[in-house]
C-alpha cells in the first residue's frame, strides 16, 4: 500500500536529495589544471539532470496524488512477507561480513542452512525436510570449496577451519 | 579464394583427436563458467591460460577460443531459466527468455538461444575469415571521440527502453551513472566520493553489481512472495528438436542478420563489448518489430536478437586482436598474452608469418561453434531440470556461487560485500516500480562515456572540435533525434492520457 501510494514521491525526494549531495560534494573536488573538464564535470552533469527529472516527477506525482489515492481506495493489494525479506537481508549481511574472519566453509554452511530455512514454505519445514536441507548444504559447501581450491586454484578465505 | 584454401588447410590441421578433445573440453568448461552467475567467460580463459603453456601454439590458442565461445554462449542458460544473466553479455536475454520459461516455453527459448548464438558466431567468423584485414582499417578510424559517440548513443537507449515511464527509467539509469563516478576518476586519478576509504578507490566492480542486482534481489523477491507458503513450480512443455519450426526459423532470419551485423560491428571496436551489443540489438529488434508491445513478455525475437549479437561480438573482437594486436576486452587481452607466450606477435605480420596458426584459429572458431551447438543441445533436457529444484534450495546455493565468483575476480572481500548493497538497491527498485535494466546499462557504459569524453577533449581541446568527426556526428545526431522523438512521444502520451481522464 505504502509503495503504491507514496512510491513516486519517495523516489523523487530521494533522488533530489542524493543529487544535491553529489553536486555539493563534486563542487569540492579539485578542478583540472590542464583542461576544461575535470573530475567534477561528470558527477555534476549527471546529478543536475537527475535533480531536474526528480523535481518534474515530484510535481507530476503531487498533482496526481489525490486521484491515485482515490483509485487505490478499496483495492486489495497482494500481501508481502517482509519478515522473510528482512531476515534474508540480515543473513546475507552477516554472511558477507564474517566470510573473511571465520572462513568460507563455516560461514557458508551456516548461511546456507539458515537461508534455506527462511525461504522454505511452511509445509516444507518438517524434520525430514530440515535434514535434507542440512545434507544439501554440507555437500554443496564442501563441493564448491574443493572444486575452487583444487580445480580452479582459487583459495577462498580459510578462516578458523583450514583444510 | 586464397582465404578459402587457407581455411581448408586450417581445418585439416586442427582435425586431430587431441585437439578436438581439447576443444570439446574447452567448450564444456566455458559453458559451465558462462552459465553460473558469478563466474564469467574471462575467468574461464584466465584459468585455462596456464594450461595451454605446454601445448603447441595452434592447439593452445584453439583451446582458448573454445573456452571463449562456450563462455559467451553459456550465459543464456541461466538468463532463461533463472532470470539471472550468467555473463554480462546475456543481460538482454533475460528480458524475454525468463518470461518464456515462465510460460512453460523454456525448451523453446533455450533452443532458439542456442541455435541463434551458434549462427551469430558463424556469421562473425565468416566475416572474420574473409574481411579481417579490411575491417581492421575501420577499427583504426575509431578514436576516443567516435567511441564517445557510440557510448552516448547506447546511453540514449535507456530513454527508449523506458518509454511509457521515461522519467522513472531515466532516474533509474542516472543512479547507475552516479555509482560509476565512485572511485578514482579516469585520466587524472582523483579519488571521488570515496569518503577516505581506500577500498572504494577502485570503484565498484561490474560483476558484483550484476550479481547483486539480479541474484540477491531475486532472493529477496522470492522471500516476500512466500506468503501462505506456496511453492510454485514452473511447468515445462515438451518439444521436439530445437522447439521451433522451419517457418519460425525463416521468420527470424532477417532479425538474425541485423543483430549479427550489430554484434560484429560493436565487437570490432575495442573496449565496448558484448553486453552493449546485445542490448543495442535488442532495442533495434524492438523498434523494427511489427509488434513491439510483445517484447519483454516472452517474445522469441528478443532472444534471437540478443544471442545472435553477443556471439557475433566474439568474431568482431578477434579482428582487432589478430590484425592489429589490440585487445578489445578482458578475454581478448588474455588471449593476446597467450600469443606472446607462444612466441607469436599479434599484429599485421601475424597473417604473413604465421598464417597457418591464424587460419587454424579461424577453423577452430567454426568447429567450436558446432561443438557448442551439439553439447548444449544434448544437455538441454538436463538444463531444464534446474526449474524443478525448489527455489528455497536453489537460490541460496546460487548466492554462494555468486559470492565465490565476486571474490575470485579480484580476491577482495569488499566485492562480496558490495554485492549486498546492489542487492538491496535492486530490491528497492522492484518495490518502487523502477526498472533495473537502465541502472545496469548505465553502470556498464557510464565509465566508458566519461573516459572517452575526457580523453577526446584532451586530444582535441574542446567539445566543439568533436563535430569535425563524421562518425561521431552520425552517432551523436541520431542519438539526439532519438531522444527528442521519445520525449515528444512521452509528452504526448502523458497529456493524451490526462485529457481522456478529465
Amino acid at each position: 500500500m505504502f509503495f503504491k501510494k507514496y512510491g513516486d514521491i519517495v523516489v523523487s525526494i530521494f533522488f533530489m536529495v542524493i543529487s544535491a549531495i553529489v553536486i555539493i560534494m563534486a563542487m569540492q573536488l579539485p578542478k583540472s589544471q590542464v583542461m576544461d573538464i575535470g573530475p567534477d564535470f561528470m558527477p555534476i552533469v549527471i546529478s543536475s539532470i537527475s535533480f531536474i527529472l526528480a523535481a518534474v516527477l515530484l510535481i507530476q506525482s503531487l498533482r496526481r496524488f489525490k486521484r491515485n489515492a482515490a483509485e487505490l481506495e478499496g483495492k486489495t493489494l497482494p500481501q508481502y512477507d517482509y519478515k522473510r525479506v528482512i531476515l534474508s537481508i540480515i543473513l546475507v549481511l552477516i554472511y558477507v561480513c564474517i566470510m573473511q574472519p571465520v572462513g568460507f566453509i563455516v560461514s557458508t554452511l551456516a548461511y546456507l542452512i539458515l537461508q534455506m530455512l527462511v525461504l522454505a514454505p511452511e509445509d516444507k519445514r518438517s524434520k525430514k525436510d530440515i535434514i535434507l536441507l542440512v545434507v544439501i548444504s554440507i555437500i554443496f559447501t564442501l563441493a564448491v570449496y574443493f572444486l575452487f581450491r583444487y580445480g580452479f586454484k582459487i583459495l577462498m578465505p580459510t578462516g578458523i577451519l583450514a583444510l | 579464394m586464397e582465404a578459402l584454401a587457407s581455411l581448408g588447410a586450417g581445418f585439416v590441421s586442427i582435425l586431430t583427436v587431441k585437439s578436438i578433445l581439447l576443444m570439446i573440453a574447452g567448450v564444456a568448461i566455458g559453458i559451465v563458467f558462462g552459465s553460473i552467475p558469478g563466474l564469467s567467460a574471462s575467468m574461464a580463459v584466465a584459468l585455462m591460460l596456464p594450461l595451454t603453456f605446454s601445448m603447441d601454439a595452434s592447439t593452445g590458442m584453439n583451446t582458448l577460443v573454445a573456452v571463449y565461445i562456450g563462455g559467451i554462449s553459456g550465459g543464456l542458460i541461466s538468463a532463461i531459466l533463472l532470470n539471472m544473466p550468467g555473463t554480462a553479455s546475456s543481460i538482454a536475454t533475460t528480458f524475454d527468455g525468463y518470461p518464456m520459461a515462465k510460460n512453460g516455453e523454456a525448451m523453446k527459448a533455450l533452443g532458439l538461444g542456442i541455435v541463434f548464438s551458434a549462427l551469430g558466431s558463424i556469421f562473425s567468423f565468416i566475416i572474420l575469415t574473409f574481411c579481417a584485414p579490411l575491417l581492421a582499417d575501420i577499427c583504426l578510424k575509431f578514436g576516443p571521440v567516435e567511441n564517445f559517440g557510440i557510448c552516448f548513443f547506447a546511453l540514449t537507449m535507456v530513454a527508449i527502453l523506458s518509454s511509457g515511464n521515461m522519467i522513472r527509467g531515466l532516474l533509474a539509469g542516472l543512479f547507475g551513472l552516479m555509482f560509476t563516478t565512485i572511485g578514482m576518476a579516469p585520466i587524472d586519478g582523483t579519488p571521488r566520493f570515496t569518503f577516505g576509504l581506500s577500498t572504494l578507490n577502485a570503484g565498484f566492480d561490474t560483476l558484483p553489481t550484476l550479481i547483486g542486482i539480479f541474484a540477491i534481489s531475486d532472493i529477496l523477491i522470492t522471500a516476500e512472495e512466500m506468503v501462505g507458503g506456496k511453492a510454485e513450480t514452473i511447468p515445462v512443455k515438451k518439444v521436439k528438436g530445437f522447439g521451433f519450426s522451419m517457418k519460425e526459423f525463416v521468420y527470424h532470419l532477417p532479425n538474425w542478420f541485423r543483430s549479427s551485423l550489430i554484434g560484429t560491428g560493436i565487437g570490432i571496436l575495442p573496449g565496448i563489448g558484448g553486453s552493449t551489443s546485445g542490448m543495442l540489438a535488442y532495442m533495434t529488434a524492438k523498434n523494427m518489430s511489427k509488434h513491439p508491445e510483445e517484447f519483454g513478455k516472452g517474445c522469441p525475437d528478443g532472444i534471437v536478437a540478443t544471442e545472435s549479437a553477443n556471439n557475433a561480438t566474439i568474431g568482431g573482437a578477434m579482428i582487432p586482436l589478430l590484425v592489429l594486436g589490440i585487445p578489445g576486452d578482458g578475454v581478448t587481452a588474455m588471449m593476446l598474452g597467450g600469443f606472446l607466450i607462444h612466441g607469436l606477435s599479434a599484429g599485421p605480420l601475424l597473417f604473413v608469418k604465421n598464417s597457418d596458426v591464424v587460419y587454424g584459429i579461424f577453423a577452430a572458431c567454426i568447429l567450436c561453434t558446432f561443438i557448442m551447438l551439439i553439447v548444449e543441445w544434448t544437455c538441454i533436457k538436463g538444463f531444464v531440470q534446474v526449474l524443478k529444484v525448489p527455489k528455497h534450495i536453489l537460490l541460496p546455493c546460487i548466492l554462494v556461487l555468486c559470492c565465490v565468483g565476486a571474490y575470485a575476480t579480484n580476491n577482495r572481500i569488499f566485492d562480496v560485500q558490495s554485492v549486498l548493497i546492489f542487492g538491496v538497491i535492486g530490491y528497492l527498485y522492484h518495490k518502487f516500480g523502477l526498472p533495473t535494466t537502465p541502472f545496469v546499462l548505465c553502470f556498464l557504459i557510464g565509465e566508458m562515456v566519461e573516459t572517452y569524453l575526457r580523453r577526446g577533449i584532451m586530444q582535441y581541446d574542446s567539445f566543439a572540435n568533436f563535430f569535425t568527426h563524421p562518425i561521431f556526428d552520425a552517432f551523436f545526431f541520431i542519438a539526439i533525434a532519438v531522444l527528442v522523438w521519445s520525449v515528444y512521444k512521452e509528452y504526448k502520451a502523458y497529456y493524451g492520457k490526462k485529457d481522456a481522464n478529465v
